[in-house]
């Protein structure tokens, strides 16, 4: 744990859902953890998917430098995306290895891994107010390829009234631009079918997963509201009276 | 001195397992280490590829020394098929085993050459409709993770094949890709679930047997271990094998038997089809594969492109295919990076992945819809500095229909909303109060 976190908020977050930054700030603020953001773009995955590789390089390039250059005191990086996540941690080391990639790259972790090992070292608050839902996890793919498939509802189930209903491991057919394609439509809503049957079976009040892309097609299929699992932390930090969302 | 090479059958025990599952829940028998076999099958793997060309050199003089053994080489597929039309003479029914080397990469160039082949495989099961195979496992992902179970070793030796010429034999050759032979002996060592392999031996009028270089390994403990984790790690994918197949059958039980002219004549084809090509390339790893087809099981779009005919998707097989230059690159792979999850060898099958479709793109254009889409950050700033025009544009039907001609976006795509200030933007203002 560090005094300050480096956070690499990715496009989802930035562009079209700031409340998970939002959410992950206040959380960390509580904590008296900094929160420093450094300049940054697109991690490179989507570019690396449609082949381009000289695109993906340059964008690669330069997130190392910001990162390693504002961890550089020894804060460890935080991520709320899986994809950005293996992204600075795996995919992207092949292709565009450095020193200070493979530095990176052991400084990375996912938000709610690094909170599930903050409650294990007792640092977690858990002064929270009760939020009684019931709550269907989604696991991504690029958390579960990682290991990081128990953390985050380890965290939740920490917060009093909230209901683990079902818990999904297996992939939503949504990855990124891929499920929007036309070219894929069909393939994707036949994957996607599986998890959208196993989420309606639970009846959930909510959906939680940390990948944006898995929420469209959840959402999607389902029309059941799916958030980031720490905005739903951050709802349970708030008093029912301050609370935007629920 | 000459001598005949042992055709070995490694397969399941129903009984040892419960034996096994018995002592293990009563009397508390110490548990079988999936990962330190694990770690032994990469021994041997990684030794195989150390020592490939010796090793196909060795096992070309024991053979030379085997009776009634014709040894030959095949630098690929189409090779391979001439010279087992030329075996088989006016032969024109084959039995195939379900073999990827043989399914996939021969299977097609023996129709070319005028043979029809059949996987006794499935004719085996009784759960048969009509000519469909009826489908037992009701969802892909839900099998039952058997290595928690520690009931994997119940894969060994169960018999050996005496290669003897009967006086009697069914007019038909059988083409069998084999799991693994000893360079040192020349044994075979075949993973039977069924009993089609040993049967083909017993009854065919010719055997191929087909080596695939990367399953020349050095003695036959190795042969051994690297067929039983052919077994264990396949298990489950050998479950998805049981998903409806529209499966020509041929009875070949019903075939007469005919007079055996000659001893029993077998080929061994030692076949190439590129591998030894990878093995100074990055894809080397690929010659580390079992053929389990673990990754098979992990795969989300497996299912969805029924590509491999009898046989259950694999990505590895695919990427294989596509470094042969016989299939195009992965154009409907997700990146989810799933099939390295259970990889016993631990192949990073998805950077392989994202290398070959590099490699692609740098010998061919990317289309336009393909450079519209890689730059997902551009187009989210146009949409948020555009926000909410562009909210409602991007929910206009009209608008819709002119992203999918154009860009290639299914018009009842779920997108996201974009946000005029961005995080980043709060974030600023947020850190100064």
């Amino acid at each position: 744990m560090s005094e300050k976190l480096v956070y690499f908020t990715g496009c989802f977050t930035n562009y079209y859902n700031p409340d998970v930054g939002k959410a992950l700030f206040a959380i960390l603020k509580r904590h008296g953890i900094e929160l420093i953001v450094p300049d940054q773009k697109c991690c490179g995955m989507p570019m690396m998917a449609n082949g381009n590789r000289e695109g993906a390089k340059k964008n690669f390039d330069y997130n190392i430098d910001s990162l390693y250059e504002a961890s550089s005191p020894g804060y460890d990086i935080i991520t709320t995306c899986p994809s950005c996540n293996m992204m600075l941690k795996k995919e992207g080391l092949p292709f565009f290895e450095s020193e200070k990639a493979r530095t990176v790259s052991k400084r990375v972790y996912d938000a709610g891994a690094y909170l599930y090992s903050m409650n294990l070292k007792g640092k977690l608050d858990k002064d929270f107010y009760e939020l009684p839902l019931k709550v269907f996890y989604h696991n991504p793919c690029h958390l579960k390829v990682q290991h990081i498939t128990k953390e985050p509802v380890e965290v939740l189930k920490l917060i009093p009234g909230i209901e683990i209903v079902g818990v999904n491991k297996n992939c939503c057919g949504m990855s990124g631009s891929y499920g929007m394609k036309k070219v894929n439509k069909e393939r994707s809503k036949e994957i996607g079918q599986k998890v959208w049957s196993e989420v309606t079976l639970h009846k959930p009040d909510i959906i939680t997963t940390e990948c944006g892309g898995c929420g469209l097609q959840i959402n999607g299929g389902t029309g059941i509201r799916v958030v980031h699992p720490i905005v739903l932390l951050n709802e349970a930090y708030t008093p029912v009276r301050d609370r935007k969302i629920f | 001195m000459a001598y005949i090479p042992g055709f070995f059958m490694i397969e399941p025990s129903a009984e040892q397992s419960k034996h096994r599952a018995a002592g293990l829940f009563v009397r508390k028998e110490k548990k079988f280490d999936v990962d330190i076999f694990r770690e032994q099958l990469k021994e041997i793997r990684l030794e195989t590829r150390r020592n490939s060309a010796a090793l196909i050199e060795q096992l070309k003089k024991t053979l030379a020394e085997c009776d009634g053994i014709e040894t030959t080489s095949a630098k690929d597929a189409k090779e391979a098929a001439s010279l087992i039309k030329a075996f088989a003479g006016d032969r024109e029914i084959a039995s195939i085993n379900k073999s990827n080397v043989v399914i996939n990469e021969i299977r097609p160039e023996l129709h070319r050459v005028g043979l029809k082949t059949y996987l006794r495989y499935y004719g085996e099961f009784k759960n048969f409709e009509g000519d469909k195979f009826q489908k037992k496992i009701e969802d892909y992902w839900s099998l039952p993770n058997i290595h928690d179970k520690h009931l994997v070793e119940s894969f060994d030796i169960k018999r050996r094949i005496p290669i003897t010429s009967p006086s009697e034999s069914k007019d038909y050759i059988a083409i069998l890709g084999v799991n693994a032979i000893s360079a040192e002996d020349g044994s075979v060592y075949f993973l039977q679930h069924m009993s089609n392999i040993s049967k083909d031996i017993e009854q065919a009028y010719k055997v191929v047997v087909v080596l695939s270089i990367e399953k020349i390994l050095k003695n036959s403990i190795d042969a051994v271990n690297h067929t039983r984790a052919m077994g264990i790690f396949g298990l489950e994918s050998i479950l998805l094998d049981l998903i409806p197949h529209d499966v020509e059958k041929f009875d070949f039980d019903s075939l007469p038997l005919v007079k055996n002219e000659k001893a029993k004549e077998i080929m061994f084809i030692i076949y190439d089809n590129g591998r030894s090509d990878l093995l100074n390339t990055p894809y080397q790893d690929l010659f580390l594969c079992i053929d389990c087809r673990a990754c098979a099981r992990q795969c989300p779009v497996g299912q969805h492109i029924p590509f491999e005919k009898d046989m259950v998707y694999s990505p590895k097989n695919y990427l294989l295919g596509s470094l042969q230059g016989w299939l195009h690159p992965f154009e409907f792979c997700l990146h989810c990076g799933r099939c390295e999850v259970e990889c016993p060898v631990n192949i990073d099958i998805p950077s392989l992945i994202w290398r070959s479709q590099f490699e692609y793109y740098e010998r061919h254009p990317r289309g336009l819809k393909k450079r519209l889409l890689d730059d997902p950050e551009l187009l989210a700033k146009l949409g948020c500095l555009s926000a909410p025009i562009s909210n409602w544009s991007v929910k206009n039907p009209f608008v819709k229909l002119l992203t999918e001609i154009f860009v290639g976006i299914n018009r009842d795509a779920n997108l996201p909303t974009f946000h005029r200030e961005t995080f980043r933007d709060w974030f600023k203002g947020a850190k100064n109060v």
